[in-house]
């Protein structure tokens, strides 16, 4: 008996651990670009997507096979999910069935003001992935990327 | 069942960005078309001969970001309309990839939200690309200048999705309000998030 709860313990504990490392942190453009454009050296692989965008679900193996590649490199991957703000249910699951770390999503209403910002050809249209090197805008792909693209483009 | 499956996977990993995202949308002719409306008729813009202009929505049932705007799209209209700026709304979607947005779907949609403008389906993408509309929602403002249509506007259609009650800035108002009074728009581009209409490759 006593070993049965100590079982059930230790498996709360898991899927606690689990639940708080795939967070999703909310947070606004100005605080996202902190996170992404530092002028250390690490290389930031930043994909915007969204559970309701067919085209960027089909991607995320690609993204998932690069990240399994960047084990112990100064490549860092983050998702920015352009999902709605009352609406995560979908994109828990997605990031639940793959693990995904490093997940942010974007409060912002009005995209006319942070679109440019990152790439001023970028029509809005997802998915799409920025690339940053050393605090300065590398590359920006306005189209589905795949893990090989991801490996030469950070090399 | 499987071979539709992967058919349709191909597809989707086919579909490419056909509009270039440098390409200059504003200021282009438009030429005019003709697509199935929900009610089963034709409309092309010759339907409305007494229009200065139009409000054209690419649109879809199954975007979240298109799903925002129903009632809105109505109030664009209702406003605009008796002023020869009619809306039309259209959904270019590759139906292979979104059952959600086909023609049966469509009919459903517009008597659901009670659209009292004209919801086209443009099944060849042809109308979509001849705009060089690349997600869902995005707006166009076309306006009769020498016996053509030319775009004035693309973007968004206002500058809040989620809380229509805290839009500060209706984009696709004022740019219509401004050529009614004869002026140049002052905001003729803007960007916003949405579905990208992922066109078919011939």
């Amino acid at each position: 008996m006593v070993k049965n709860w100590f079982f059930l313990l230790v498996l709360i504990a898991v899927i606690n651990k689990n639940i708080y490392s795939q967070k999703i942190q909310v947070l606004k453009f100005d605080a996202l670009k902190q996170c992404i454009y530092n002028n250390s050296d690490t290389v930031y692989v930043v994909n915007f997507f969204a559970s309701w965008c067919k085209p960027c679900l089909l991607e995320i193996p690609e993204f998932v096979n690069f990240d399994k590649g960047i084990k112990n490199s100064k490549i860092k991957l983050v998702f920015v999910s352009l999902d709605l703000k009352n609406d995560q249910e979908k994109l828990l699951k997605i990031v639940q069935q793959y693990s995904l770390q490093n997940v942010y999503l974007l409060d912002e209403s009005n995209a006319n003001n942070w679109i440019n910002k990152i790439d001023k050809h970028w029509s809005g249209a997802i998915p799409a992935t920025l690339i940053i090197k050393k605090g300065k805008h590398k590359k920006f792909i306005a189209d589905v990327i795949s893990s090989q693209t991801l490996f030469k483009l950070t090399k | 069942m499987k071979t539709i499956k992967s058919l349709s996977i191909i597809w989707i990993v086919l579909s490419v960005i056909c509009t270039s995202a440098f390409a200059q949308k504003n200021n282009k002719d438009i030429v005019d078309f003709k697509l199935k409306n929900v009610d089963g008729n034709f409309v092309s813009l010759s339907s409305f001969p007494d229009a200065k202009g139009f409000i054209i929505v690419f649109t879809c049932n199954h975007c979240p970001f298109a799903k925002l705007y129903p009632p809105r799209l109505n109030d664009l209209n209702n406003k605009f309309k008796p002023l020869g700026v009619p809306l039309i709304a259209i959904s270019s979607t590759d139906t292979m990839m979104y059952e959600e947005d086909t023609y049966p779907n469509m009919v459903t949609k517009a008597n659901e939200e009670h659209f009292k403008f004209p919801y086209l389906f443009d099944e060849l993408q042809e109308v979509a690309k001849n705009f060089k509309a690349q997600k869902t929602p995005h707006a166009f403002v076309i306006w009769k200048e020498n016996e053509k249509w030319v775009v004035k506007y693309n973007g968004a259609i206002d500058d809040n999705g989620m809380e229509p009650e805290k839009v500060t800035e209706s984009f696709v108002s004022n740019a219509v309000n401004e050529l009614l009074a004869n002026q140049p728009v002052k905001t003729a581009e803007t960007k916003s998030i949405g579905c990208q209409i992922a066109f078919r490759r011939k």
